[in-house]
């Protein structure tokens, strides 16, 4: 073989390696990943959000003087008629429930809701505060009239189950007042929330306090009794030379709310980052320094006690007491145990548990009623999110999207059809079923904040399309040059090889034809 | 404060403030970023909930003639370092990925709290940034640069995922009016230095010192945010139309469709503060004073409460003494399942014996081998001495 020849050879060989090889592997390496979301199905879900739920809630009923072999279905009736009134665009979840009849022995008035239906002279209903039983009253005449089942269904949608009835239904809401200034107070909810009790003082003198018991007391209960649904963990601690800024509001006997607002320093206090959980409560017991002396403000009811508390939305509760501490004092087991009393309530507000004061369901009923609500929050949030993920993906076209995101959205929707299954099964519905339902839409929630929060989907770790070829030209570039006009060369070379040939064949062919012409 | 208090909606207010150059000679820089850190703090923002991401360490480099001070005047007034500050972010570690990692909060899982902007829906979020810039970007540490539709970007994304209630941007750099010209979300209000083509300058130079202490657009906008207390009615129409071309020098440009509220009805204090509303607690303990002390405080939560624990402890004392409270909702995995793994006794017990046997084994044959070499070697040596002799 000649030299040409092989150089030719290699040539191409060369300009072969790059097109077929380099070419697609360049292209390949260099190509953000993007893991395929299941963006139709989200954008589905999140458009028609909720329409595949339909809570059920069982509900036993009894009577105990008359019996009623057929009350129960009567009810039912009554009840689904009630809520199929709302108007349905207005409507954000879909629920019913089903009534039974009370079974001795197999049902428990605790934890079951149960209707007892009672011989009285007038109607009437009342909700025992301990317990998940609502006791309707009804008289002869109602019973003849064919009323009763009507009233108790009103009994149990408007009464007991009133905040299903307001948040799910979206029913006009008759405490529409107390809603404003409530709306904004509640933290927003993580099944893991700090709760940070500190004394503080203004002055520098050792303080002693009784906190252990006085928490042991009041506040392991509420931590126990709504420990389904939240994990709270606590600390405590003493505070000097902080008086949250009050020694500026000396002498004022009366103050506004703003003014108190706008002088209340509660910066220092926030020590977020010293606990892992997301949200806290704060509770701040304040004792004015010595300097300071009495604040006239703290006591303005003609109340006994020399202190007063604030809620501060979002945030907790401030106790202002009006004297200062005395030297060396020991704060006592029956002061903490008013002001602990007092934050157990305040819990129940900073959580979104009671929104008004003049509510006639059981508080076991609304824990119950507010773990429902969290699921169907949790439900939309993370819907919202993983639209939100599919939206930000579509429009950042640039931005890479991991294998582990994929994974995370995939679970996520597995997860959300295991709720939905817990919640649309009439068989369930005790609670279990509310709390295996709950602890799975937390879970919900995690996992698609960590797919929305991926680490890698930042569009700075890696090159934007258009930086690529001006990352990679200094390399390419030469190899480039060198490969092209080498190859384009030798076809150049070939090529006027090969015409000559054919014209040199040409003159052959017209040489033969002049010979064989003079032959004739 | 009436109707102007009324509309803003937010309940938290957050603050990153950002230098983004190096070296000695941009001291103004961290100057203005530390002046801001001051201002935001002196109207309630805690420290954690400000981000401080300051580029270079003027406080303490050699050619400071007041090592540990930072100085915004001439007259050298105020140490901007003197009192407790909190930098999130020093030195090489302001960059633009972690500048978008922080607004988009992205990170790995064990990022540490305090560095994170962990803001919700009704967070105002107040962001500075100063350094050098041109059109549609902005130096950072005079390596790289963030360009305009990054943090259009990263906006966007803090958004989606309701990161802010309203987000306002102040930028002192060169050419600062183009570097919010690509926003698109709602709800974000920009102001800037300078508009396309302009510089922005700065303020004064401290002969000691020996460089410009603060530029100026930032250097009026303190002046004017010294007026401010946390009670404060003043606008942020108010702070926009004390920007004079002859004070800046620059014209100065304010980005407000895509905000929805009136300027004028937006207190500065909405992001520049944090003011908490106090709410009187009236029901509860104060309500029922009459009764008895031990009553008095009991509401009928708190008597439920106390009832079902005390079910709870009588239950748990009869059968298990194990507290078995919220096992089912809130328990960490990994905690749960570390308390379970357990050691193979029996494996352990023979491995343990095994090493003992074999111990003592070892133990044996050295002193064997110890005293059959001693033994050797005087024979030898008797032999050689013997040999020799």
């Amino acid at each position: 073989m000649s030299t040409i020849t092989l150089r030719r050879l290699v040539t191409l060989s060369f300009a072969l390696c790059y097109v077929l090889i380099g070419l697609p592997l360049w292209y390949k390496l260099t190509t953000i990943y993007r893991a395929p979301l299941p963006a139709e199905y989200i954008e589905s879900l999140h458009t028609k959000i909720h329409e595949d739920i339909h809570l059920t809630i069982p509900v036993y009923v009894q009577s105990n003087l008359y019996q009623f072999p057929d009350v129960h279905d009567a009810i039912q009736a009554q009840a689904d008629e009630l809520l199929k009134s709302v108007n349905e665009e207005q409507r954000r979840v879909q629920w019913s429930l089903q009534v039974l009849p009370y079974v001795e022995g197999k049902i428990d008035a605790k934890d079951d809701y149960v209707v007892t239906l009672v011989l009285d002279e007038s109607m009437g209903l009342t909700i025992p505060q301990f317990g998940k039983e609502t006791i309707v009253f009804f008289n002869d005449e109602s019973v003849l009239d064919n009323d009763l089942p009507f009233f108790a269904a009103q009994a149990l949608i408007e009464h007991t189950f009133k905040f299903e009835w307001e948040n799910f239904s979206n029913a006009p809401q008759k405490s529409a007042k107390t809603d404003s200034t409530f709306k904004n107070m509640a933290v927003s909810y993580d099944p893991n929330i700090h709760i940070s009790i500190s004394l503080l003082t203004g002055d520098s003198s050792p303080v002693a306090w009784d906190i252990d018991t006085a928490l042991k007391e009041y506040l392991t209960p509420i931590r126990e009794l709504l420990s389904t649904f939240v994990n709270f963990t606590v600390d405590t601690g003493i505070e000097y030379h902080n008086d949250l800024n009050l020694n500026s509001l000396v002498n004022k006997s009366s103050i506004s709310w703003n003014d108190l607002s706008h002088t209340l320093d509660l910066s220092e206090l926030s020590s977020v980052n010293h606990y892992q959980e997301q949200n806290s409560i704060n509770l701040a017991i304040v004792f004015p320094s010595a300097e300071t002396s009495s604040l006239e403000f703290a006591n303005a009811t003609e109340d006994n006690t020399n202190w007063k508390s604030f809620l501060v939305p979002q945030w907790g509760v401030v106790v202002i007491n009006k004297d200062p501490l005395p030297v060396n004092a020991y704060v006592t087991h029956d002061y903490l145990a008013s002001v602990i009393s007092t934050f157990a309530n305040d819990i129940f507000k900073l959580l979104g548990l009671s929104q008004s004061e003049d509510d006639l369901t059981s508080p076991l009923i609304k824990i119950d009623s507010f773990k429902r609500k969290i699921i169907i929050d949790n439900l939309e949030k993370s819907i919202t999110t993983l639209s939100s993920l599919v939206n930000m993906t579509n429009h950042l076209q640039q931005m890479s999207i991991p294998k582990e995101v994929l994974e995370d959205v995939n679970n996520a929707l597995k997860i959300r059809l295991q709720i939905v299954d817990l919640l649309n099964n009439p068989e369930l519905g005790g609670d279990e079923t509310w709390n295996e339902a709950l602890r799975l839409s937390n879970k919900l929630v995690k996992v698609c904040e960590r797919a929305f929060f991926h680490k890698e989907m930042v569009q700075q770790t890696f090159f934007p399309q258009e930086h690529k070829v001006a990352v990679y030209l200094p390399l390419l570039g030469p190899i480039t040059v060198v490969t092209f006009t080498a190859f384009f060369k030798s076809l150049k070379e070939v090529l006027t090889k090969s015409k000559k040939c054919a014209t040199k064949d040409d003159g052959k062919d017209d040489t033969t034809k002049n010979e064989e012409l003079k032959a004739e | 404060m009436g109707d102007v208090a009324d509309s803003a909606t937010h309940t938290n207010n957050w603050a990153v403030l950002v230098s983004t150059s190096r070296f000695w000679f941009n001291y103004r820089h961290m100057a203005n970023v530390l002046s801001m850190y001051r201002t935001v703090k002196r109207l309630g923002i805690p420290d954690s909930q400000i981000i401080l991401m300051l580029s270079d360490d003027v406080a303490c480099n050699p050619r400071n003639l007041f090592p540990g001070s930072v100085f915004n005047n001439a007259d050298r007034a105020l140490d901007l370092y003197g009192e407790s500050v909190e930098v999130d972010y020093r030195g090489y570690e302001v960059t633009v990925e972690n500048f978008i990692r922080l607004l988009t909060d992205r990170w790995d899982e064990d990022h540490p709290k305090s560095k994170r902007l962990m803001t919700d829906e009704n967070s105002n979020v107040f962001i500075y940034l100063t350094g050098h810039g041109g059109e549609d970007f902005l130096k950072f540490q005079d390596a790289e640069e963030i360009a305009s539709h990054d943090i259009a970007d990263a906006f966007a994304q803090m958004y989606a995922k309701k990161r802010y209630n309203e987000l306002f941007f102040m930028i002192d750099t060169c050419q600062a009016n183009t570097m919010f010209s690509k926003f698109y979300s709602p709800n974000v209000i920009a102001v800037g230095s300078s508009e396309l083509d302009e510089s922005s300058y700065s303020h004064h130079s401290d002969v000691e010192i020996g460089v410009a202490v603060v530029d100026r657009f930032t250097y009026y906008t303190l002046g004017f945010m010294e007026e401010i207390d946390k009670n404060s009615t003043l606008t942020l129409q108010d702070l926009f139309d004390s920007y004079t071309f002859e004070k800046v020098h620059s014209h100065v440009g304010v980005r407000t469709d895509l905000y929805s509220r009136n300027l004028s009805e937006v207190l500065i204090t909405d992001f520049f503060g944090n003011v908490r509303n106090l709410v009187p607690d009236d029901d509860s303990v104060t309500n029922n004073h009459e009764n008895d002390k031990e009553l008095k405080s009991e509401s009928t939560l708190l008597k439920i409460a106390k009832l079902k624990h005390n079910e709870a402890l009588i239950q748990n004392t009869t059968t298990n003494p194990q507290v078995t409270k919220s096992k089912r909702i809130n328990t960490d995995d990994a905690i749960y399942q570390g308390a379970v793994e357990t050691y193979n006794v029996t494996l352990v017990k023979a491995l343990g014996i095994f090493i003992l046997v074999a111990f003592l084994f070892l133990l044996k044959t050295m002193s064997c081998s110890k005293t059959d070499t001693l033994k050797t070697t005087d024979i030898s040596l008797y032999d050689e001495h013997v040999a020799i002799y």
